[in-house]
């Protein structure tokens, strides 16, 4: 009950004026950061902090923290209007989110993430508060070993990705297993495929990667078929069809879920439970085929996920002082500058502090519900916005966008690359969610099993000791082998047309 | 607020722009003429980003022309600092130097090394604390060392990154007291620090400023300090030295410019840097990061680096690295 009182106390804090109008700044911040393509939250979280310098330390909070989680909402809105992720964790979003768009549904696409992202939000706010600190405890346990496993156990889901052909999802997965090999190697240093481009030894931005396999491919295709291109459906209704309304229900719940748990992990981001929530929708639909034609549990699931994944990732960050994702890291550097050591003491020495920053986030969630539900109809109107001048629009944003990755015209080159590459792969039809769902989980995975075996003195013999892991394991030998069973009883046929 | 980023992208590109190819109209007058530029060659948010967002804001008071700080991360850091290196001469583009440009040439990440620049002056000292868990069965270095010797590979040193400073400062320990530890590579301190906290590792020999949450929370505590002096943030922790350890290992960070700047340039921009170093948002910035003001003039600063050179290529030719 101390924390249900310390909630309440947070609320007299954050509703201040002072305070709501910095909660309002940074949730504009961060849903517009959001929407540009390139620049994430993270980049505009740790260009704004110099601002926060004169800031009491729990406005200054308040505001970089409404950029974080502003930034989820931000970034559905180009993910589905224009096929171009604004940030990391909505580059799922793309493939049901646009394609709703295409039928004229981008309302409800921006409709169902909103709400969904605000559910998402509120309750993992509330689970930071109620039981955020012996959580934390509990993510401690998950070092390089558990984190292999759990990384394995999400690859299963990539079958769920793969569309059609079995053979040309795995021709995707290696492909980007392969992009994820890119720069120095985690454990010897060693570089591998750099070829001599120093802005190759950090690898490839995922961001640079998605706009130029989803965006720009978008965009060279329907230069293809410019006068053809069909003028979207006039825009309904930003509200799920009535009978989408149970199935959209239950993605948000378990994006909610999945994005909470993912958060409290250090070493995550927010693209991982989107892509993993997208991939768990495909699996527990009941028409799983309508995913990439305008599903719209493929956009309410993993917009959920990427925000409930905030509260989560708080987790670590107030009770311990970890930073378990990038924008956090630089949160915490925001911390460590008002003089505020996050950690167990802070909630004994600060309760004002902390409860305040937590309460702010319900308010802002709040905020940004407001926001984003009147603006989604306002927003689709850009999907009816004709080609011709639509096009040129979404590529100098693009551009502009990559450049800010590294503020270099190297990462325009890699997009355009990725464009060109994309627009490949859709005339041959290979899916494009195993390369990115791969790409993320693939340098993960490896970083985490070569650690864990050096921690080992070179035996695999951590992954079965520790339980956790062992329980990941048995986990994905079970889905491995269901999925395998399932598919030999039901399409025995099947299979061998595919081969001809 | 909308525009920020996008202006500040027009901005920076406009400035190296002009950095790079307008010398010559400029020429004459008193340095500066027009904007200064910094480049730092990580991304935004880092604690080497934030001391150059503050440098700059120093200086430009003192040079009465915008000091504009641009990221130019990748490579480790070299790609921002190759860009600085091969700018023209002429004092507009100011790189952020950290400790890592002398160890580029040895992990052959670039072909940078100590005669690329001229030095402006070094800001600050980055002190490496060697830390444990709290409930850990030794209090002293002695204790640890000893059960190093006792465990040969048995005792897991996390860093951050193969290669990285924290990585060597650790091998620098292995290699003064002829123990031998199993580095574990981190993707920077943060996540060794967590994973030290949850006992997956033994010890991390990191910045001090990184492990202060965890101490201060009770889950881990510092065994001893690295550098010559004690650490202000940590009075009561002894250093390697006290702790009859003769080894001094820190991490740094200075501003330095394109060879061949001429000598009033190099003047205007020292002087600007040594007001920026003592002004007291900097002590309080780099104090509050678990970092140390350290002021060196150019002077001193080109044979500090010198002998790092030295002493890191030496360090580095022991650890056999990528094999």
């Amino acid at each position: 009950m101390d924390s249900l009182m310390g909630l309440l106390s947070g609320f007299s804090v954050a509703l201040t004026w002072h305070n709501l109008l910095y909660c309002l700044i940074g949730v504009t911040v961060g849903q517009l950061v959001g929407v540009l393509p390139g620049i994430g939250p993270t980049t505009a979280t740790a260009l704004l902090i110099p601002l926060t310098y004169g800031m009491p330390p729990v406005s200054a909070i308040i505001m970089l923290s409404g950029i974080y989680y502003g930034g989820m909402y931000g970034g559905t809105i180009t993910s589905v209007l224009i096929n171009t992720p604004g940030e990391a964790a909505s580059v799922i979003t793309c493939l049901d989110g646009y394609e709703m768009a295409k039928q004229g549904r981008a309302g409800a696409a921006l409709g169902v993430a909103a709400m969904g992202s605000f559910f998402g939000g509120i309750i993992s706010v509330i689970g930071l508060a109620l039981i955020g600190p012996p959580l934390a405890d509990f993510a401690l346990k998950f070092g390089p070993t558990e984190m292999f496993s759990l990384m394995l156990f999400g690859l299963t889901m990539v079958v769920g990705l793969m569309g059609a052909s079995i053979v040309r999802g795995l021709v995707a997965m290696c492909i980007g297993l392969s992009l994820a090999t890119i720069g120095m190697d985690p454990i010897s240093g060693t570089l591998r495929f750099t070829f001599n481009q120093p802005f190759l030894i950090n690898g490839i931005d995922l961001v640079t990667i998605a706009m130029g396999l989803f965006g720009l491919s978008e965009i060279f295709l329907g230069m293809e078929n410019l006068a053809a291109a069909a003028k979207p459906a006039q825009i309904t209704s930003f509200m799920p069809e009535k009978e989408e309304i149970r199935p959209t229900t239950f993605a948000v719940l378990r994006g909610t879920f999945l994005g909470f748990f993912i958060g409290l992990i250090p070493g995550t981001n927010s693209a991982i439970p989107a892509l993993l929530s997208y991939s768990m929708e495909k699996k527990f639909s009941k028409n799983p085929e309508k995913f990439g034609h305008g599903a719209i549990e493929g956009v309410a699931g993993p917009e959920t996920a990427n925000n409930s994944y905030c509260g989560g990732a708080m987790i670590p960050l107030l009770t311990l002082g970890i930073p378990s994702s990038p924008t956090i890291a630089i949160l915490l550097g925001a911390f460590i500058m008002h003089g505020l050591t996050p950690g167990p003491i802070l909630f004994v020495q600060n309760p004002d502090f902390v409860w305040g920053v937590i309460a702010s986030m319900v308010v802002g969630n709040g905020m940004l519900l407001f926001m984003n539900l009147p603006l989604a109809g306002w927003w689709a109107k850009i999907a009816e916005v004709p080609a011709k001048l639509l096009y040129p629009i979404v590529l100098i944003l693009s551009i502009i966008g990559a450049y800010t990755v590294s503020n270099d015209l190297w990462d325009v080159g890699v997009m355009l690359v990725f464009g060109v590459v994309g627009y490949v792969m859709k005339k041959i039809d290979i899916p494009m969610a195993p390369i990115v769902l791969t790409y993320v989980l693939g340098a993960m995975m490896e970083k985490a099993l070569l650690q864990s075996v050096k921690m080992n003195n070179g035996s695999l013999v951590g992954l079965v000791e520790s339980p956790i892991s062992l329980t990941m394991i048995v986990l994905t030998a079970i889905v491995l082998t269901g999925s395998i069973y399932a598919e030999i009883k039901n399409k025995k046929g099947a299979i061998a047309l595919e081969n001809d | 607020m909308k525009k920020l980023p996008l202006f500040s992208v027009l901005m920076s590109s406009l400035a190296l722009l002009v950095a790079g190819a307008g010398q010559q109209a400029l020429a004459q007058g008193a340095f500066p003429q027009r904007e200064v530029t910094i480049v730092v060659p990580f991304n935004p948010g880092g604690a080497s980003d934030m001391t150059a967002r503050i440098i700059a804001k120093g200086m430009e008071s003192e040079l009465g022309k915008p000091v504009v700080v641009v990221n130019k991360a990748g490579g480790s850091g070299g790609v921002g600092m190759s860009m600085v290196a091969r700018s023209a001469p002429d004092g507009y583009t100011v790189s952020y130097i950290p400790v890592e440009l002398v160890m580029h040439k040895a992990l052959k990440l670039s072909d940078l090394g100590p005669d690329s620049f001229d030095y402006i002056g070094q800001t600050t000292m980055v002190p490496a604390a060697l830390t444990v868990p709290v409930d850990a069965p030794y209090n002293t270095v002695a204790d640890f060392i000893k059960y190093a010797k006792a465990n040969p590979g048995k005792v897991r040193v996390g860093n951050s990154g193969a290669g990285s400073i924290w990585h060597i400062a650790a091998s620098a320990l292995e290699i003064n007291q002829k123990v031998q530890f199993n580095h574990i590579p981190f993707e920077g301190a943060a996540p060794a620090v967590t994973a030290l906290m949850g006992k997956h590792i033994e010890a991390v020999t990191v910045n001090s400023g990184e492990v202060k949450a965890g101490v201060d929370a009770g889950k881990l505590k510092i065994l001893a300090v690295m550098t010559p002096e004690r650490d202000p943030a940590f009075p009561k922790v002894p250093t390697m030295i006290e702790s009859g350890v003769k080894l001094e290992f820190v991490g740094w960070g200075g501003f330095a410019v394109a060879k061949g700047t001429p000598k009033p340039i190099m003047a205007t921009l020292s002087a600007a840097l040594k007001k920026a170093a003592s002004t007291d948002d900097f002590k309080n910035f780099i104090t509050s990061r678990g970092m140390i003001v350290k002021y060196r003039n150019p002077e001193e600063f080109k044979p500090f680096v010198d002998s790092q050179y030295v002493f890191f290529n030496d360090l580095l030719s022991k650890m056999e690295l990528g094999k």
